[in-house]
């Protein structure tokens, strides 16, 4: 016996009872849809509210739970009149969740309404928890509806890597924040594959009238990134002001001491790399091996063509 | 599983009802389903249901008997137990499932018990395709925002040093989740997945919020924008990014659109290293005017690196 399965049952029990009890007359079609359950589990668990209750265990000490027809009845249940409280691991999740949607600007009324009704019961002053996923750059609505209805889009993408501007045909799968970013998950009928592609990096987008079926399983939100076969990899070493690194890019930690972390760092384009290093300054080292050389060229390159302009 | 749940309904309506503290022994010989035959197996099986009970969310806790504070036993208070509520339409649940299912915590999602005791929702698939990830464990976020919702001090570790402090807020921004807390009269805001070895003081309403405390007051909307400096810097974006530099500065900067299509603008900037590691992803599409002692900071900057 599973105690996570315990608890899971548990739990809609408590949720269930309260619910039936702020109802009378609710019928079991309602219930069942509510609370997930189908009739016959949730007879199940009206058996077993039947046979609990207060010591003495005798007919007026048990909670009364039954159907009658089509109808939940319980009774001599009032301790179980109210659901238990929220955890904080809960409550966080469906804040944070609701804030989170509401800040993407694409949310409608229900949702404002629904999250200042829980904060103004879960917190105990306004704007201690604030969420916010940041300015959502221009095709976010358009892509979630694309994505939702199966249309087909034409974006003008300008590369991170290259800074090359490629049109495309994608067919968008989903849209989501992370790492302070927004992406959408496509199939990219330009290179015939499943691509992540940065939404503030798409100059402009617009449905070419083509239709796609969404996939029935859309990936989850998140950057992954699959290393290829020709990509750049490096070792870098980095000191403590640029740890920060680590959070942001998809690296290996080889070894960490007190002087700082080297890392495996890989990427599709040696220019990334090299943006990287010209960012960090001295904060970082690039050591040699791998395609070092040929990042290093990348740097004088970038250097160069930057510092050009301020002569 | 069938005898858990019915003991553990049992033991959950008589600490509800009994209206003062109960020691182990009385809960063994009142509330049906604790006949264990031996002192080791009946302390087994209440301690797993103490467990459980607090997975649940049941706000289980030791008081003492008796006033000469002798013996202790336990209790559940009902307006501890109980939800508010919060007044949810169906369709402010929906909405509300549908956006906890999107946001995902450190890869997990919100678990339907949730919803549930808030009088549950159609269990629509979400077929929504937008999504959040907000990072950082959902288990020390959680620790976190009931530390700061009952004001608990807190103690853990943070860059090799140890800190103790009153836990104010809690702000997600830029991709990372922000504890901003109270050290005496200042405020410092800490990396949430960089804290680690979190300790939690049992002893609530432990401190005062600042009067009008708001957590997102002062942050930082863009990464130069967290500093100590205070420089207005005039950069100018070539026509090729400036599209590009528009959208991300929003209404952040001061903007002035060339004839080229070219565009110069004004940015407050608190923190030069910031800001020079954004322009550098302009590569040479973008160029700091002013003031000088920036641009020559942007030139030694690029100079250095490896």
């Amino acid at each position: 016996m599973s105690s996570a399965r315990t608890a899971e049952r548990l739990a809609r029990i408590l949720a269930m009872v309260p619910w039936v009890i702020a109802h009378p007359g609710a019928q079991v079609d309602e219930v069942c849809r509510r609370f997930g359950y189908d009739r016959d589990d949730l007879v199940r668990d009206l058996n077993l509210v039947f046979v609990c209750g207060l010591p003495g265990y005798g007919p007026g000490d048990l909670m009364e739970a039954y159907l009658d027809d089509d109808e939940v009845v319980i009774d001599m249940a009032d301790y179980f009149a109210r659901p238990v409280k929220l955890t904080a691991v809960e409550a966080l999740m469906m804040l944070a969740g609701g804030m989170a949607i509401l800040s993407s600007g694409t949310a409608d009324r229900a949702l404002e309404s629904a999250v200042a009704k829980l904060t103004a019961v879960l917190l105990p002053e306004e704007g201690i928890v604030d969420v916010d996923l940041g300015a959502e750059p221009g095709p976010v609505a358009l892509l979630r509806a694309a994505a939702g209805a199966g249309d087909v889009v034409g974006i003008e993408y300008v590369a991170i890597a290259s800074g090359e501007t490629t049109v495309r045909e994608i067919e968008p799968w989903r849209v989501f924040a992370a790492l302070g970013n927004w992406y959408v998950t496509a199939h990219c009928r330009l290179a015939m594959g499943e691509r992540i592609f940065r939404v503030d990096r798409i100059r402009s987008a617009a449905p070419t009238g083509d239709r796609f079926e969404p996939p029935q399983d859309r990936p989850p939100a998140g950057v992954r990134y699959v290393p290829g076969v020709d990509d750049t990899v490096v070792r870098i070493s980095l000191d403590a002001t640029a740890r920060w690194v680590t959070d942001y890019y998809p690296v290996r930690e080889i070894a960490r001491d007190a002087a700082g972390t080297v890392v495996e760092f890989s990427a599709s384009d040696p220019a990334v790399v090299a943006r990287l290093l010209l960012r960090l300054g001295s904060a970082a080292q690039l050591l040699d091996g791998g395609d070092a050389a040929e990042v290093r060229s990348a740097i004088e390159d970038l250097r160069s063509r930057v510092l050009a302009r301020y002569r | 599983m069938q005898r858990v749940i019915e003991r553990i309904l049992n033991l959950l309506a008589f600490l509800l009802t009994v209206g003062r503290p109960v020691t182990a022994d009385e809960i063994r010989h009142t509330v049906a389903g604790y006949d264990q035959e031996t002192d080791e197996a009946f302390r087994r099986t209440f301690e797993r249901d103490k467990d459980l009970l607090r997975t649940l969310g049941v706000p289980l806790r030791m008081d003492f008997t008796d006033r000469w504070q002798v013996e202790q036993g336990y209790v559940v208070r009902p307006d501890e137990y109980a939800l508010p509520d919060p007044g949810l339409t169906d369709d402010e649940r929906t909405a509300l499932w549908l956006a906890s299912r999107m946001a995902r915590l450190g890869g997990e999602s919100a678990s339907p018990s949730a919803i549930f005791k808030l009088g549950g929702a159609p269990a629509a698939a979400s077929g929504d395709p937008l999504g959040a990830e907000l990072g950082a464990d959902a288990a020390t976020l959680g620790s976190l925002f009931a530390a700061v919702v009952e004001r608990r001090t807190i103690a853990f570790r943070y860059r090799d040093n140890d800190r103790t402090t009153a836990p104010l807020g809690l702000v997600h921004r830029m991709g990372h989740w922000y504890l901003v807390g109270g050290v005496g009269d200042e405020t410092r805001t800490f990396r949430v997945d960089r804290i680690s070895d979190l300790v939690v003081d049992e002893v609530k309403g432990a401190f005062i919020r600042p009067p009008g405390f708001r957590a997102a007051d002062g942050f930082p909307e863009a990464p130069w924008e967290a500093g100590s400096e205070d420089v207005e810097a005039v950069v100018r974006f070539d026509a090729s990014v400036a599209w590009w530099a528009r959208r991300q500065l929003g209404s952040r900067a001061e903007m002035t659109e060339h004839r080229d299509g070219s565009l110069t603008a004004r940015i407050r900037v608190a923190s030069p290293e910031a800001l020079i590691g954004w322009l550098i992803g302009f590569e040479d599409g973008a160029v700091l005017e002013r003031p000088a002692h920036l641009r020559n900071r942007f030139i030694a900057h690029m100079g250095a690196g490896s």
